[in-house]
């Protein structure tokens, strides 16, 4: 067949663009160490890794989630235990004070540690986290607990609830979420509480300090026995709102480790969609190099030739 | 007379014969490079004999034609899929930058910028009152709005691209049919004495030319003169007069004889046929797409915000969307004409909502505002139902409802239990303004004042705290949620589905990537078929200096023996001379 000078110099010309072509892309590859540079390499493969890149961020924010829930719940957890222990000391000085060897200075004397008690758990019911009241239900920028004097008579004394009853949640999986923060006159309750445990005639451990000092100062025998008795049922009720908030970090524990197990599996299966095997993309471009050689050797010798050479 | 005369007279028209032939061979070595170029032959044939002595004898050779080496088959195949592989050149080149556009490993992905939205939304439910919290929401809703309008914009420039390209691709098609117009001039008055091979060369080189930008027919006439046509047609060129292509407003109209034809949807093939298919089909796809895909966005964080309440109330507000006409139904109505005008107007139902007012020290004056919306309420009504509400002053200006609180005394009112969609559809309380991805914008109201921004809601006591994350949180969960989104195809139609905000983005990310490489793939296949059809025309058509070589050194030869014969002649007559 005939074989026009144009058709060999242009045949020439297609063949190297065709093997440099190959080659860029293969040193494309290597240079990134991604298989998808462009939308068109593998469409479909570039869906899921969006897909996997979108869960990747939603499970970096679970985990924020969670390490924020986490500080809430130690700190709920430690206020807790610390008004158990106060708690507990008060039991100790109502038996204390209730024995008859007592006499009435030392009841007025010991007033003051009740009073002391009483700071302190008002103090602890207004715990905070980053600047937020934890147990104020969701209105968490203001102090939930406030003690005020009735009537301007210094005898006359109450704590006020500022917050609400919706305790403060976060979401730890889709439509699942925890609650981290409490509805803190449930806890401790107020003066204005109208929730009282039927057992035991009431719920209000600020009343009960309250009255455990004037029944102190009254070195009045009886009512001190009535706020023991108060004191058992509210330790009680601490005792299982710790629980709860262990079972809570418990629950958050073992989210954390899913979402981790998730976070391999989820970051295993993108590099495998999107990272080029190293290996693999250098033995490519090897072998395109060669290609491309091959074809500028034979080019070369094949455009020298001509009849002109031997006339 | 077949003396020693015509001996020296078939060597003379030898001699010349091989020269011409020679000449010939000149011209196709030297057109070695010339495009287009079609290789010339000398055709030599034997003279007419002539009856001498009872013999026949024969006079030389002469020069009969000179021929162009071309075959009109691979010529017609060549431009036919020359046509087609333009269109798919421009179309992959345009898709390439669309990819680009697309690029979901830049940093302006409107994927990342989703999760990073969402993802505010949850820090936000983490700690509503936070005021780092909110300045990230307001930075991110302003990222994704402007990704969107970024998007948009790029495949609006593709449109101004386009159409400077088939405006200036008209001139050219224009300059193209006027010189074929002129050389079949040339060629008929030419090829009266024979082949007009170099300016049949030229022309053809033309119609290739032609053949990039649109799809054509050519025939060839009696006179030796060219008729072209588009693919559907339209006479661009007959036999001395070429019809001109105009491009006005985004269409191209053909200059026939007797006035003017739109034949914009007729162009199939050629540059011209690819821009027009990237302009009018795939463009306006993604264009369509992330238009729903932004108005979805909108509504529904508008729709989920309008309910919510901020970190305080509100002393006034006023609407981001416009009301055409105050005296129309706000539920659209399909029975009557009348319409609000509103971009979310289907999106209103019958329902009511609730606006409570609070006084200077944050207590609920009661009852509360309920405002009910049935089918027939207006925007007008509206106001004068708020307007009757105690602390309260509504009014409409250019379209847009504004509501007050009693200014001076430090009210101030909140929305809540909005089951009307008519809050979210006025742009009262929301989030974003703008209907489409063209004009996604933040509310600049929650710019100002990021308190407003609603992570809460108020609770059916009517109070609301600042910890309160429950409209944060459904806001957050708008993630995963499926919403009804309209999908397009190349042809403009669409079919409904459900997906979520991310999972439809992705699959026109997808759509993209496939759309480009089904296109890359059919643009290669393209090529090998115009390479092997330009290789069996070069074979056929373009010199080779091999072939040359040989010729001219046959024609030397040949040459060379013509001249012996007029020497041997010369040496006859000598002789006889000399008979003496």
């Amino acid at each position: 067949m005939r074989v026009s000078n144009k058709a060999v110099y242009d045949t020439v010309t297609q063949n190297l663009a065709r093997t440099s072509d190959a080659m860029f892309r293969a040193n494309q590859v290597v240079s990134t160490g991604k298989k998808i540079n462009r939308l068109s390499d593998d469409p479909v493969g570039l869906v899921s890794v969006l897909g996997l890149r979108s869960s990747l961020e939603y499970i970096g924010q679970l985990e924020r989630n969670i390490t924020m829930g986490n500080s809430w719940l130690n700190m709920g957890e430690t206020a807790l235990t610390k008004v158990e222990d106060i708690l507990s000391q008060a039991k100790a000085l109502t038996i204390q004070m209730s024995s008859a060897n007592v006499g009435e200075k030392e009841r007025a004397n010991s007033a003051e540690i009740a009073e002391g008690f009483l700071q302190q758990v008002l103090s602890l019911a207004n715990t905070m986290v980053d600047g937020r009241y934890i147990f104020a239900g969701t209105n968490t920028d203001t102090a939930p607990f406030e003690l005020e004097t009735v009537n301007e008579d210094p005898d006359y004394r109450m704590v006020d609830y500022n917050g609400n009853g919706t305790e403060f949640s976060i979401e730890i999986a889709k439509d699942i979420h925890v609650g981290v923060g409490r509805d803190g006159e449930s806890i401790f309750g107020s003066d204005d509480f109208a929730w009282a445990d039927p057992n035991t005639g009431q719920n209000n451990i600020f009343k009960t300090l309250i009255d455990l000092k004037t029944a102190l100062e009254n070195n009045d025998v009886p009512s001190i026995q009535t706020t023991m008795g108060e004191l058992d049922s509210q330790m009680d009720r601490i005792r299982g709102l710790i629980a709860d908030t262990g079972s809570k970090l418990n629950r958050l524990d073992l989210k954390a480790n899913i979402i981790q197990d998730l976070r391999l599996t989820y970051t295993d299966r993108k590099s495998e969609l999107e990272d080029a095997d190293i290996t693999e993309a250098m033995m490519d471009l090897a072998a395109k190099e060669l290609a491309y050689q091959a074809a500028l050797n034979s080019s070369a010798k094949m455009m020298q030739m001509s009849l002109v050479d031997f006339i | 007379m077949a003396g020693i005369g015509l001996v020296l007279n078939t060597a003379k028209d030898g001699l010349l014969t091989q020269q011409y032939a020679m000449n010939v061979v000149g011209h196709n070595i030297a057109n070695v490079s010339t495009d287009g170029f079609s290789k010339q032959t000398a055709v030599i044939g034997a003279r007419t004999p002539c009856p001498y002595g009872g013999f026949i004898f024969g006079r030389g050779a002469e020069l009969q034609e000179i021929k162009r080496e071309m075959d009109t088959f691979v010529e017609t195949s060549l431009r036919n899929s020359t046509s087609g592989y333009s269109s798919l050149t421009e179309k992959e080149i345009y898709l390439s930058v669309l990819e680009g556009v697309f690029n979901e490993n830049s940093g302006r992905s409107i994927n990342s910028q989703f999760d990073a939205f969402w993802n505010a939304w949850h820090d936000l439910s983490n700690n509503p009152s936070g005021s780092a919290e909110r300045a990230v929401l307001i930075e991110s809703g302003a990222l994704l709005s402007q990704s969107f309008q970024d998007i948009q914009n790029d495949l609006d420039r593709f449109d101004l691209e386009l159409n400077l390209s088939m405006d200036a691709g008209a001139q050219q098609i224009n300059q193209i049919t006027s010189q074929i117009a002129g050389l079949n001039k040339q060629i008929i008055s030419m090829e009266i004495t024979g082949n007009a091979n170099d300016l049949r060369d030229r022309r053809d080189t033309l119609i290739r030319s032609l053949s990039e930008y649109l799809d054509v027919n050519v025939f060839e006439e009696g006179e030796g003169h060219l008729t072209v046509t588009t693919g559907r047609g339209y006479t661009l060129v007959s036999k001395t007069d070429s019809y001109d292509l105009s491009f006005e407003s985004g269409r191209v109209r053909w200059q026939g004889s007797s006035g003017s034809v739109d034949i914009t949807d007729t162009i199939k093939g050629g540059k011209m046929g690819g821009w027009l298919e990237v302009r009018d089909e795939i463009i306006p796809k993604y264009k369509d797409e992330l238009h729903e895909l932004a108005g979805a966005v909108i509504w529904e964080v508008n729709n989920i915000h309008s309910r919510g309440v901020g970190l305080k109330g509100m002393s006034s507000v006023t609407g981001t969307y416009a009301v055409s006409d105050t005296n129309a139904a706000l539920v659209e109505n399909d029975t009557t004409e009348e319409t609000s005008g509103l971009a979310f107007r289907d999106r209103i139902s019958e329902g009511e909502f609730k606006i409570r007012v609070y006084n200077s020290s944050g207590e609920l004056v009661e009852p509360p505002a309920e405002i009910t919306i049935d089918e027939t309420t207006t925007l007008n009504d509206l106001v004068s139902t708020i307007d009757t509400e105690a602390h309260l002053t509504a009014s409409v200006s250019d379209g847009k409802l504004t509501l007050t609180a009693d200014s001076g005394s430090g009210y101030t009112f909140a929305f809540s239990d909005d089951t009307s969609g008519v809050l979210a559809a006025l742009g009262i309380n929301t989030f974003f303004k703008g209907a489409d991805a063209q004009d996604i914008t933040m509310n600049d109201a929650l710019v100002k004042d990021r308190d407003l921004i609603a992570a809460g809601r108020v609770y059916d006591d009517g109070l609301f705290y600042a910890g309160d994350n429950s409209n944060a949180r459904s806001l957050a969960a708008l993630k995963d949620e499926k919403v009804t989104l309209n999908r397009y195809t190349y042809d403009g139609d669409s079919t409904s589905g459900e997906d979520t905000f991310q999972g439809y983005y992705t699959y026109l990310v997808g759509s993209v990537g496939i759309k480009s490489a089904s296109v890359r793939r059919e643009q290669e296949y393209a090529e090998v078929v115009v390479n092997q059809l330009t290789e069996k025309r070069d074979n056929t058509s373009a010199v080779s200096l091999d072939e040359e070589m040989t010729n001219l050194i046959k024609y030397q030869h040949a040459y060379a023996a013509a001249a012996k014969l007029v020497s041997t002649a010369d040496e006859m007559l000598q002789t006889l001379l000399a008979t003496r």
